[in-house]
């Protein structure tokens, strides 16, 4: 015969302050594992701009990153950036090179994508539109959230990849093709997903559509 | 404890801070010592020791700030002789500042890179030929983005019939920088490793000491070619530079 044992009032507490720190772990658990929890979401909807057709919406795990194009700074790379934009080339494409809290890189069409990833080649794939000419600027300067083209060492070298600077940084002045500006989101890009120490990401985050704001 | 120091050790060797200016230069661990300069030309300095280059046969340690602050006077005044539309052709826009600085365990004063548009100087290089390291280092940027201007074997021309230079310019043991009293056709130990090197030489020579070299030339036939040649060919490149 089985004797039952009454728990006593020290056991009770204990057991409910377990029971009290599995759900509080579990949760917690889920909560952080999401890292996109308290990013501000930018409704599409409710935004407005000057020059909605020099605006582009790069969709990303954690929302939407809104960038103004500068055409009048630099022509020829906002021009191969909305055609690349428009034939839905950056749908998909990994940001491979992450410094943390510094940039944010992207852009390889040829081994960058996420459904194609070639870890050997990533960062020197094409477009297959050709090489673009530099177009620095001495007077832009690469604050919080500027985009720049990215290049080879050499100049004139600009194709498809661009880089997203997430803090000011004055030596890229003159250094870089300058695109554009993100407007809205930038937080959103400080989630995305780093090399730790080393630039290169290992499963990487990716875009996951890159649309102008018009076509939307 | 032992396994504890070799994992701290190996990772304070191997840490490299892939951060902007790595991507732009492709050396790690610098800091801006100073980006606004009339020339153009940036300063950067080594936060912390690097290598790099095939092998990672290029090193180079950290700097002490207090040992560059007080060099650094020096350093500029040099480098302002040169203006930004000079430094733009022969493509040098940042100067690295670092300490020890060898390549294949050869102690160096400076290393150029026109392809990252780099020039890494060792800020603890003989304080005796430290000014003319540099415009040294600096010829050889000018002549490896006007390589089509510098023939090397008229350049070698010049000399006796009965002189060789070695097969490269550290493999022989002419490694001395003193200017020699009888020059014959050479200036010092150095420029008789190779015409890149002799050529070199004359322009340091020129940049920070010309009145002993228009002195010299005088009385050494082989020489004065020689510096001809150079002055010749920086006029095609720069009137000003000379």
């Amino acid at each position: 015969m089985i004797k039952t044992i009454k728990a006593s009032k020290s056991e009770k507490i204990l057991f409910i302050f377990l029971i009290c720190l599995s759900i509080f772990a579990f949760t917690s658990f889920f909560l952080l594992k999401n890292k996109c929890l308290f990013v501000e979401k930018n409704n599409l909807n409710k935004l407005n701009f000057n020059d909605p057709d020099n605006i582009a919406v790069m969709n990303v795990e954690c929302g939407n990153v809104i960038i103004e194009l500068y055409p009048d700074i630099s022509p020829k790379a906002v021009e191969r950036f909305k055609i690349l934009i428009e034939q839905k080339m950056y749908d998909g494409s990994a940001f491979y090179k992450v410094s943390e809290n510094t940039f944010v890189q992207a852009g390889d069409i040829e081994y960058g994508n996420i459904n194609n990833l070639d870890y050997s080649k990533i960062g020197s794939g094409k477009s297959g539109m050709g090489l673009l000419k530099s177009e620095l600027s001495n007077d832009f300067k690469f604050t919080e959230g500027s985009v720049g083209f990215a290049r080879a060492t050499e100049f004139n070298t600009e194709d498809s990849e661009f880089f997203i600077t997430l803090k000011e940084i004055p030596i890229y002045q003159g250094e870089y093709t300058p695109i554009g500006k993100v407007v809205y989101g930038l937080d959103i890009l400080t989630k995305i997903k780093t090399g730790n120490k080393v630039f290169y990401v290992l499963r990487p985050d990716y875009i996951k559509t890159f649309r102008m704001f018009n076509s939307n | 404890m032992k396994i504890l120091f070799l994992f701290i050790l190996i990772f304070h060797i191997s840490h490299v801070n892939a951060d902007e200016i790595y991507n732009l230069i492709k050396i790690p661990n610098l800091e801006i010592y100073k980006l606004k300069n009339d020339n153009n030309i940036r300063y950067l300095s080594a936060k912390d020791n690097f290598k790099i280059g095939v092998n990672k046969n290029i090193s180079c340690d950290k700097v002490n700030i207090n040992n560059l602050n007080s060099k650094f006077p020096l350093i500029e005044k040099n480098l302002n002789r040169y203006n930004s539309n000079f430094l733009k052709k022969i493509k040098l826009k940042y100067i690295v500042f670092c300490e020890n600085l060898f390549i294949s365990e050869i102690n160096t004063g400076g290393i150029p890179n026109h392809k990252n548009r780099t020039l890494i100087l060792d800020i603890n290089f003989n304080k005796k030929y430290f000014e003319r390291m540099m415009h040294h280092e600096i010829f050889h940027m000018i002549q490896n983005t006007h390589i089509e201007y510098f023939d090397e074997d008229k350049f070698s021309s010049f000399n006796l019939t009965s002189f060789n230079y070695a097969e490269c310019s550290t493999c022989s043991d002419r490694l001395n920088l003193d200017l020699y009293e009888k020059t014959d056709g050479f200036l010092t130990e150095y420029s008789k490793s190779i015409p890149s090197e002799d050529m070199a030489e004359i322009f340091s020579f020129l940049m920070t000491d010309k009145e002993i070299i228009e002195y010299k030339i005088n009385s050494d036939k082989i020489l004065n070619n020689k510096v001809n040649f150079i002055k010749l060919i920086l006029a095609k490149i720069d009137k000003n530079i000379l």
